[in-house]
């Protein structure tokens, strides 16, 4: 009797806080095929009803903004800058379990005080530098935080997964004369795929909905990436809100499908 | 080759990265606080001149004001729920899987994508919180449109991009020894008990370092609500640094100036890595990492 009861009400929490979490996603899919001309709804029902699905919004937003060629460039984008976060985070973090206790205790305290600088702090600053690069209106400075592994907290994701490598598997390839960058191919990447696949997930997020890179130094419109045509979509009409709607969907499906793909292995790396 | 020079070998992106992206960066910020520079002209030396004129601005102390306010009402509600979520869903209850992703799945949503859905569901006409509110016959806010509950929605909608903190103290919780938790339940103490005498302090390590990485993320997630839905309106009532900063340099080509204004996020960097490093040091350099 008891724990039928409290099963219900783990049942009855469980769907509230999924609700109250999944609700922005689920409402923005629902609002999105609302046909474009109807009055604005009146009740919740009303607005959340879907007697016609407007499938066409979906077709009007690329048509109204090249949303296509902004899309093919965030994917480019991140087709570059996923692959070499993976590479440069896990280098690091392979690194760290090598290193001897005293550097490696330095190099930690380092990536986790790197984590409270906010980033906001030094946009300004980069833009000056990058411009004195001249790389302005390039991919190179939206590229640039792969190069540290985008997020010192990457770093520390595979040096938990590395660190439950055996120093003993090394030793022995070692012998075999493999070099540093063998044993990281050969032997710790192997082992490592789950965090791999997490690491991939968050820089995927990281990467495509970057929309500050955007603002700060692409100038010509052939470079714009989806996160500056869904802005360029809110500036034409504000009020149109399938059509928003229907950009935010088409923005946030990639990541959501990615998490969702890879989320076994996700959950696996964090709390195993 | 030693395990050390390979370790270097492979640490040199990191690191390079680092000190381009981030060290440098933020000398440059603290030399450029003191000049004024168009970008078009090389920086002059200015002194104390950007803090004096800075000084005089009254959007300055507002902004001063709305990034405190928007630290001490989010940081706060971010680390509870993302506790209270990960300490409820840590089980292997049937369906808690799934819950745990769709508590992730705001997460994944980019800012841009988020802050159009934030528009959407606040607003005051025919947004569904305000149609939810009317149909239960409850008072509706104009959300954006008003000062005071403009600062709330902000800061709540931030609420709900939780995932990483969510992720963090799953992990951590999970790390918790069985047997010091089963102890507890045979000694009686019951589910309050044990969370406030051995699970929350087991667990302040982690809390701190959240608490501290949250009020740093605080200005990203505070620019990207300002820049992309209230664009510090009304009144004033969202404007915060960062987007005050960024008004300054790209609206009116004062680097300087605005450079000297994200010294205060630079200085609160410097804080917050000072009560880290005390408690690093407090933990014997966390042995268990």
């Amino acid at each position: 009797m008891v724990t039928s009861w409290r099963r219900w009400w783990w049942r009855a929490g469980a769907l509230a806080v999924a609700a109250v979490f999944l609700w922005p996603v689920l409402g923005m899919l629902a609002f999105s095929l609302r046909p474009a001309g109807l009055p604005p709804p009146r009740t919740l029902l009303e607005g959340l009803s879907l007697q016609t699905l407007a499938w066409d919004n979906y077709q009007r937003i690329f048509e109204l903004v090249p949303l296509g060629a902004y899309t093919l460039n965030s994917l480019w984008l991140a087709a570059l800058a996923v692959p070499l976060t993976i590479v440069t985070a896990s280098w690091a973090g392979l690194a760290l379990t090598w290193l001897a206790p005293p550097e490696r205790r330095d190099l930690l305290a380092l990536s986790v005080a790197l984590l409270l600088i906010p980033g906001a702090a030094v946009w300004l600053a980069r833009l000056v530098l990058f411009n004195s690069l001249g790389l302005r209106d390039t991919y190179w400075p939206l590229l640039a935080p792969a190069l540290m592994g985008a997020d010192p907290l990457y770093v520390l994701v595979f040096y938990w997964a590395f660190r439950q490598v055996p120093r003993e598997l090394f030793e022995a390839a070692r012998a075999d004369g493999a070099h540093a960058l063998d044993l990281w191919w050969r032997v710790a990447l192997p082992l490592a795929r789950p965090a791999a696949l997490a690491v991939a997930a968050l820089a995927f997020v990281f990467f495509w909905g970057d929309f500050v890179g955007p603002l700060l130094y692409l100038k010509s419109p052939a470079l714009y990436t989806l996160p500056v045509g869904v802005q360029q979509l809110l500036a034409l009409d504000r009020t149109n809100w399938p059509l928003l709607m229907a950009a935010a969907a088409v923005m946030t499906a990639p990541p959501l499908l990615f998490f969702l793909a890879a989320q076994h292995f996700f959950w696996r790396e964090y709390t195993a | 080759m030693s395990w050390g020079t390979q370790a270097a070998l492979l640490l040199t992106p990191y690191l390079a990265g680092t000190l381009l992206l981030l060290l440098v960066p933020a000398l440059l910020t603290l030399a450029l606080a003191f000049t004024g520079y168009d970008t078009l002209t090389p920086p002059v030396w200015r002194g104390l001149q950007n803090f004096v004129t800075l000084a005089r601005d009254v959007r300055v102390g507002q902004a001063f004001q709305n990034t405190l306010i928007y630290v001490a009402l989010a940081v706060p509600l971010r680390v509870a729920a993302a506790l209270a979520l990960a300490l409820w869903l840590q089980g292997r209850r049937p369906g808690a899987g799934w819950v745990r992703a769709a508590v992730y799945v705001p997460s994944v949503v980019p800012p841009v994508a988020y802050a159009l859905a934030g528009l959407w569901l606040l607003n005051p006409l025919y947004g569904p919180v305000n149609l939810a509110l009317g149909a239960l016959g409850l008072p509706a806010p104009a959300w954006l449109a008003e000062a005071g509950p403009a600062r709330v929605a902000v800061a709540l909608l931030a609420v709900f991009q939780i995932g990483e903190g969510f992720v963090v103290l799953l992990a951590a919780r999970r790390g918790l020894s069985p047997e010091v938790l089963a102890a507890a339940t045979v000694d009686g103490a019951g589910a309050w008990a044990t969370f406030r005498y051995i699970v929350r302090p087991l667990l302040q390590p982690w809390l701190v370092l959240l608490t501290l990485r949250d009020v740093a993320l605080s200005f990203q997630n505070a620019f990207a609500a300002a820049y992309l839905m209230t664009g510090g309106g009304p009144y004033y009532a969202t404007l915060f640094l960062p987007l005050l900063a960024h008004e300054e340099a790209f609206g009116g080509f004062r680097y300087g100036e605005a450079a000297a204004l994200m010294l205060a996020a630079l200085v609160t960097a410097a804080a917050l890595i000072a009560v880290f490093w005390a408690l690093w040091r407090g933990w014997g350099g966390a042995e268990e990492w």
